[in-house]
């Protein structure tokens, strides 16, 4: 069966797309928002970014040995922290170690799940899955871990009333940010909840719309859909958690005392 | 005074104690400078002077919520370095300036220190429960309300109810009144009066309140930046000032004795 559907954007048709990109910040002026700058230099990087990748892409799908992909796979990673590491506001103390090796772990595992035993195509390397898979895992528990680590921050300072009150009773550093680390978990997992929960019938996500439209067969590209889904829940999670695991204790001393800003 | 006399002992010694916070741009700034002082059993000792003058700050020392950067602080003869912060607090408890009830009944918030430490809660009809809040002055028909329906007044009680139930040794208060309208305030006092010589508790509280002070002081200490200007039993301290600081702070406008 021919690709008839497949139709080839010319750059004239990416710049007219581009242009509500600049409709966008249009926008955020009139609003008076005061963050036009970021918005236009965040759709120049995606467009930069893109193009290269896409370029990039094609040479590293060539690549017939697992050491090249992990490193790019780990560029990727360490790229997402520089990201949200630039992004939050309020940084816990840390930041950088707690988020990096949340991040590797969780998405390190769920990848390696997904590759080894979900999907298991041969060699488990193959670029042309493993980094757009790793991506997709990668960018969703990057926007996990900043939430997660954003609401603990935020929660640490908006509760210290109750944190304080806690210690005064007995309780140790965990027991009294219990709450804290709770919330600033449920905000982690909120968008890839209210994603799931629209899947389908809101929204036709990015990877099943590019699958489509490069001519798979749509039963075939819902079931990756649903795999992906699936991965990415875990990952999120897995990172949050770890996140939330070890960013709580560098807010209080060993003697359980809440440290002051 | 005797060593060995009907006197009250000495309870908790503070020992040339000092407290340096930094500042963001790393500066360093000395809020406690070396305080020495003792407070006795069965007795209460009022932290009196102007705020932002380290009052706070030194309370938070003594169950260790904060921790000195030099000095010494003695609880019962053992410097509370070495005890467990965990063991220590439940000796030495603190009742915050505004006591944060957790959601849910007073019980439960009664119940929390117990939570922690993983012992079986005690029911609303055990006699730890009805003790505390028979020394807080707790009707205990309010055992099951929302805590945080209760006006400020109750509230305080709960928080005081809260600490006891662990049967402290010392209590610590926070500006125990400053929420609160006079009446209440009063009422509040004699209440913690009560509490500290049927108990025997050692009670250290800090406040602007010179009302309360007043009220409430066997042994009066005046902070202000960071030192102990001057100290004395309650009411002679109280009524004959001799540093200019305090003379100057008893007669600040709000300032009523």
């Amino acid at each position: 069966m021919e690709n008839q559907g497949l139709v080839n954007l010319e750059i004239i048709d990416l710049v007219l797309a581009f242009g509500l990109v600049l409709l966008s910040i249009g926008l955020a002026r009139l609003m008076k928002v005061g963050h036009e700058g970021q918005m236009l230099w965040a759709a120049v990087r995606m467009v930069a970014q893109l193009l290269l990748v896409g370029y990039l892409l094609h040479f590293i799908f060539a690549v017939k040995s697992p050491l090249p992909v992990i490193a790019i796979l780990l560029v990727m990673g360490a790229f997402s922290l520089q990201v949200i590491g630039g992004r939050i506001r309020n940084r816990m103390p840390r930041f950088y170690q707690v988020a990096g090796t949340s991040i590797f772990i969780g998405c390190g595992a769920v990848t390696f799940l997904f590759c080894a035993v979900i999907v298991r195509y041969t060699p488990w390397y193959d670029p042309r899955y493993l980094i757009p898979l790793a991506g997709m895992i990668i960018g969703n528990s990057m926007n996990g871990a900043s939430l997660a680590a954003e609401r603990l921050a935020a929660e640490m300072r908006e509760r210290r009333d109750e944190i304080e009150t806690a210690l005064c009773l007995g309780a140790t550093g965990r027991q009294a940010s219990q709450s804290a680390v709770r919330s600033a978990f449920r905000a982690a997992l909120m968008p890839t909840v209210n994603t799931m929960a629209a899947m389908g019938i809101v929204s036709l996500p990015g990877m099943m719309t590019g699958q489509i439209l490069s001519g798979t067969e749509p039963v075939v590209a819902v079931r990756y859909q649903i795999a992906i889904m699936c991965a990415i829940t875990g990952a999120v999670s897995i990172t949050a958690y770890l996140i939330l695991l070890q960013g709580y204790r560098h807010y209080f001393t060993q003697a359980h005392q809440f440290r002051d800003e | 005074m005797s060593e060995f006399g009907s006197e009250n002992s000495v309870s908790v010694q503070v020992e040339r104690v000092s407290v340096t916070r930094k500042s963001q741009e790393g500066v360093e700034t000395e809020i406690v400078r070396e305080i020495s002082f003792s407070a006795r059993r069965g007795e209460i000792t009022v932290i009196i002077g102007p705020s932002g003058g380290g009052k706070s700050s030194l309370i938070r020392l003594l169950n260790r919520l904060a921790e000195p950067s030099g000095g010494r602080i003695l609880v019962e003869g053992t410097d509370i370095a070495t005890i467990d912060p965990i063991e220590l607090r439940h000796r030495v408890a603190l009742v915050p300036q505004k006591p944060f009830m957790f959601a849910g009944s007073v019980l439960e918030n009664l119940q929390r220190p117990f939570l922690y430490r993983q012992q079986p809660l005690p029911s609303a009809g055990s006699e730890a429960v009805l003790q505390s809040l028979s020394l807080a002055k707790l009707d205990p028909s309010l055992v099951e309300r929302d805590a945080r329906s209760l006006s400020l007044g109750q509230q305080q009680r709960v928080g005081l109810a809260r600490g006891l139930i662990t049967k402290p040794s010392v209590l610590l208060l926070d500006e125990p009144t400053s929420a609160l309208d006079r009446r209440t305030s009063d009422a509040l006092a004699a209440t913690l009066r009560e509490i500290c010589h049927s108990q025997r508790l050692t009670v250290l509280l800090v406040t602007h309140d010179l009302r309360l002070a007043e009220r409430l002081a066997d042994y009066c200490l005046y902070l202000e930046a960071g030192r102990i200007l001057e100290e004395g039993r309650g009411e002679d301290l109280l009524a004959h000032p001799k540093s200019p600081e305090l003379i100057r702070f008893l007669e600040e406008p709000g300032a009523e004795v």
